[in-house]
């Protein structure tokens, strides 16, 4: 049961990379390749906030998601709005843009070549406290439950309904799913595509952002930490089929499910190697993925 | 006079849509027929079932007598089906010169491929097309920089070369203007005998120009065939084009 | 302007371009005398060789592969599987035949210490006892795999990224692979201590000026060949599969097959450069794999020039020797990164053509130069 929970926090925790993911490569085919970093960025705004303003876990949710959804913002500005319907470059540009904001924070925004050190920032590891109550298990019907991991799961439910809200529900989301669907048509509508788009990219990186915090709470903080993610968090998305909401989530609870199985049969690399035997497998299958509308 | 293209009972089923349904007719070898139909009535699905892009879900294509129903698509062109789309595809990162070299096919293996000289007749070939298509000026441009008329033009030079003993063309006048639309009649005219050729157009003046025989589709079945005057005068014509104001 | 690929003047500037190259790479040795830095060149133009590689499925063919270091890695374990049972110190370890020093750390006690059966599967090491063996293998089974896994892609008609997304999730898995198999590749530390390439009963120390050349001829006879290579109707062929695959379909072309092909020559030319870094570096391990190895080959093109096969080549040289150049203080080595990141962003936004692509504009600028001063013509070049 424990070892299930564990599990379904980190499906959690890839979901919401998956989500962002889903939405920018939905809305705008942009394969962005330092969304990675934008999880990694949310992880150090909550160190920093940590450090200097005392901020707690739940200050600094809301405060990631900020900075987050300002770089991703930023980014979109000067990167990748210069590059729509160039889907391989995209890839490209924002592996470099990875590079250099894992090198900004390695290299303190290069004030290490002056000697000057930011504490919470440069090459070394991090760590963001959480809030003791949260850290404590307790019994609950002769099950233990993690506080920690159980806010995780709650964290993302709340999110993923609210992004599907936002999506379904309002008219701004309605203006994202037509742009999601055809962009030149929903310009020719009167949609503002590249400020839908901006705003679509800003706010996939400010879930990037939030999942960064609570990644935060169970593993150390390091400027690379996002490389790594950014892999599982594309293979969830392609696998439940690009743009879907419902298909990212059920294709990240398969594929932690298939990890989950096979690391207590196998061990933790195989269960890895096969979650990607799987997915290859599935793309050579149906390439648009296991959860898709159709589309001419 | 032998049988070029026969279609018998060709019918495609989207999901309970037939876009195609139960459709047959002979064209002879040499043989120009044109294709006219309201929007919807299965033109270009025809095409696409043709040329193997789509399969069909009941009936058969013979080309000169051999069935080629089921082939994927390259195996449909190497037994000399040739395919001209609407949107102009050439390839554009390749010059105009490239892309008639790559259009001489007739050993279409990778290993028979690896040389760097082509036989002379098959360059003899590519002058003859260029001279025909009078893209003698442009050969070293880059197919993608072309006027929408040469690069019409281009594809259906292609399509020469190629060697299609059948050639299949998709409104080969959509954008064009009256002169573009009166050298690509000429083109067509120049094919006409050594090639068997299947066009969709809706532009009746080009139509008039070209045509022979006149095959007329609508809801995916065949509702008329025969030569111009007769099919303008068809009754059950002119009522499938009520909607669309008749021919004109 | 628009250069005129089929230009007398572009064929003989490109043409000039491989000959300078080459003769620079050959006479290298005369001027450096250092013998560190010659070895560390001949890693770097092992690189150049990757980047041509990449250039060759992405630029010429379409297909961007991010699992290159997949090809390399084989080609790289395969061989080093024979080096590993040359080695002097391996020898050492308590038997008279040759058995790996980490099989014996990772043996069952009481286990023969044979190389049939020490560790469970390392009976797969025999046929490496022949130095042949490991050379041949390092080409042929990067050159399988890719058959398999290409013939899959392809004729399933799977494109564009998801192309890059299958490469990228293989070479991860095979990664994952080697490193639970610790009894036969030694997992995450790779094959390391290896014996030398012996031919004729010559000893290529990596650090001889010989084993440079063993490394620099070959790199330059693949560069070659794979310019002709391109230059074949076939290569314009694939040329025309990437930029409208069906139009060649309809043409007549197998596009599958010309695809299956070219990735497969790709991933062999990759093994090789894995089998010649291995006989440089004298290490193989798991992080060939890494993706972020992969993705710097294609960085290396797409700085070089994805479309040209020595672009890309030189992009790979240059970038490694300023890095190896710039990482001598730590500090330094973190901003040549950053440097890298910025460079690459840029080339992606301005230079999609990479550093061939400037040299080709300035070479079309040159020929128009001449043309006007032969005509003497004070016209401006036509644009």
């Amino acid at each position: 049961m424990e070892t299930f929970f564990i599990g379904l926090s980190l499906s959690s925790i890839l979901l919401l990379i998956a989500l962002g993911l889903t939405i920018t490569y939905g809305a705008m085919g942009v394969i962005n390749m330092a969304h990675g970093e934008l999880v990694m960025i949310g992880a150090y705004t909550a160190v920093l906030a940590g450090i200097y303003l005392n901020f707690n876990l739940f200050v600094s949710l809301p405060l990631a998601f900020a900075t987050a959804a300002g770089v991703g913002w930023l980014v979109e500005r000067v990167v990748i709005r210069r590059l729509y319907g160039r889907i391989i470059d995209t890839l490209l540009a924002t592996w470099g843009v990875a590079i250099l904001l894992q090198q900004l924070i390695r290299l303190e925004f290069g004030l290490s070549f002056f000697g000057i050190h930011i504490d919470g920032l440069g090459p070394g590891l991090q760590n963001m406290d959480v809030p003791s109550f949260l850290t404590q298990p307790f019994d609950f019907g002769g099950i233990t439950i993690q506080p920690y991991r159980t806010f995780i799961i709650v964290v993302t439910i709340l999110l993923a309904l609210l992004t599907w809200y936002l999506l379904n529900r309002t008219a701004i989301g309605t203006q994202v799913r037509a742009v999601m669907r055809n962009p030149q048509i929903a310009a020719a509508c009167g949609i503002d595509v590249r400020r839908v788009s901006a705003m679509t990219f800003a706010y996939g990186s400010g879930l990037a952002g939030v999942a960064g915090v609570l990644l935060a709470g169970f593993k150390t903080v390091q400027p690379d930490m996002g490389a790594a993610i950014v892999v599982d968090g594309f293979l969830v998305v392609v696998v439940g089929g690009v743009g879907s909401l419902l298909g990212t989530v059920l294709s990240a609870g398969l594929l932690g499910q298939i990890n989950g199985i096979f690391a207590i049969l196998t061990n933790d690399i195989l269960a890895r190697a096969v979650v990607f035997g799987v997915v290859i497998a599935i793309i050579l299958w149906r390439p648009r993925g296991l959860f898709t509308f159709k589309t001419r | 006079m032998t049988a070029a293209l026969t279609i018998d009972g060709l019918t495609v089923d989207f999901g309970g849509f037939k876009a195609v349904d139960g459709f047959s007719t002979v064209i002879h070898d040499g043989e120009l027929r044109v294709i006219l139909g309201p929007n919807g009535a299965g033109k270009t699905t025809l095409m696409d079932l043709i040329s193997g892009k789509t399969p069909s879900t009941a009936g058969h294509i013979r080309l000169y007598g051999k069935d080629i129903t089921a082939l994927p698509e390259h195996r449909i062109a190497r037994e000399g089906v040739g395919r001209k789309f609407q949107i102009p595809s050439v390839f554009r990162d390749l010059t105009v010169r490239q892309n008639l070299n790559v259009a001489v096919s007739h050993e279409p293996g990778v290993f028979a491929n690896l040389r760097l000289a082509m036989p002379a007749e098959d360059l003899q070939r590519i002058e003859e097309v260029i001279e025909l298509t009078q893209l003698g000026p442009v050969l070293e441009q880059l197919a993608g920089d072309l006027s929408h008329g040469q690069m019409q033009w281009l594809e259906l030079g292609m399509l020469i070369t190629q060697q299609a003993k059948v050639i299949l063309l998709d409104e080969p006048t959509a954008g064009m203007t009256k002169a573009e639309t009166s050298k690509t009649a000429e083109i067509i005219q120049a094919l006409k005998g050594s090639h068997t050729i299947l066009v969709v157009e809706h532009d009746m003046g080009f139509v008039r120009q070209i045509a022979e025989r006149i095959t007329v589709m609508h809801l995916g079945k065949l509702l008329a065939e025969g030569p111009m005057a007769k099919i303008e005068t068809d009754p059950a014509v002119q009522e499938a084009y009520l909607g669309s104001g008749g021919i004109h | 302007m628009q250069g005129a690929p089929g230009s007398k003047f572009s064929t003989y500037a490109d043409w000039a371009v491989y000959a300078v190259f080459i003769a620079v790479v050959l006479a290298l040795p005369l001027v450096m005398e250092d013998v560190f830095w010659l070895n560390r060149i001949s890693k770097y133009l092992v690189f150049g060789m990757l980047g041509l590689a990449i250039a060759l499925s992405w630029g010429y063919a379409g297909i961007l592969n991010l699992g290159q270091g997949l090809f390399f890695g084989l080609g790289a374990y395969m061989f080093a599987m024979s080096l590993k049972l040359k080695s002097y110190t391996s020898l050492q370890q308590g038997s008279d035949k040759p058995v790996p020093d980490f099989m014996l750390w990772n043996a069952e006690p009481g286990a023969p210490t044979e190389l049939c059966c020490i560790t469970p599967g390392s009976w797969l090491w025999l046929p490496f006892q022949a130095q042949g063996f490991g050379m041949i293998m390092a080409i042929v089974l990067p050159v399988c795999v890719a058959l398999i896994l290409a013939s899959l892609i392809f004729r399933l008609r799977v494109s564009g990224v998801y192309v890059a997304i299958i490469t990228l999730a293989l070479v991860l898995l095979v990664r994952l692979l080697i490193i639970d198999a610790q009894p036969v590749t030694n997992g995450f530390n790779g094959l390391t201590d290896l014996g030398w390439l012996t031919i004729g009963g010559f000893e290529f120390d990596p650090y001889l000026v010989e084993t440079y050349y063993f490394v620099a001829v070959p790199v330059c006879l693949v560069l070659l060949a794979a310019r002709w290579l391109v230059s074949t109707r076939a290569g314009l062929i694939l040329q025309s599969t990437r930029d409208d695959p069906n139009r060649a379909r309809y043409l007549g072309y197998d596009v599958a097959a010309y695809q299956i092909f070219f990735f497969s020559v790709s991933a062999g030319i990759a093994g090789f450069a894995g089998m010649l870094y291995v006989i440089a570096a004298e290490f193989a391990g798991p992080s060939f794999l890494d993706i972020t190895f992969s993705i710097s080959m294609v960085v290396w093109a797409a700085v070089g020039g994805r479309n040209s096969l020595i672009g890309a080549a030189i992009g790979a040289i240059l970038i490694n020797t300023i890095e190896a150049t710039a990482s001598e203080t730590e500090l330094f080595k973190e901003a040549w990164k950053l440097i890298i990141g910025l460079l690459f962003v840029l080339v992606v936004l301005y230079l999609p053509r990479g550093l061939a692509g400037l040299a080709r504009d300035g070479s079309d600028w040159l020929e128009a130069r001449l043309a006007r001063g032969k005509t003497g013509l004070a016209q401006k070049p036509a644009e």
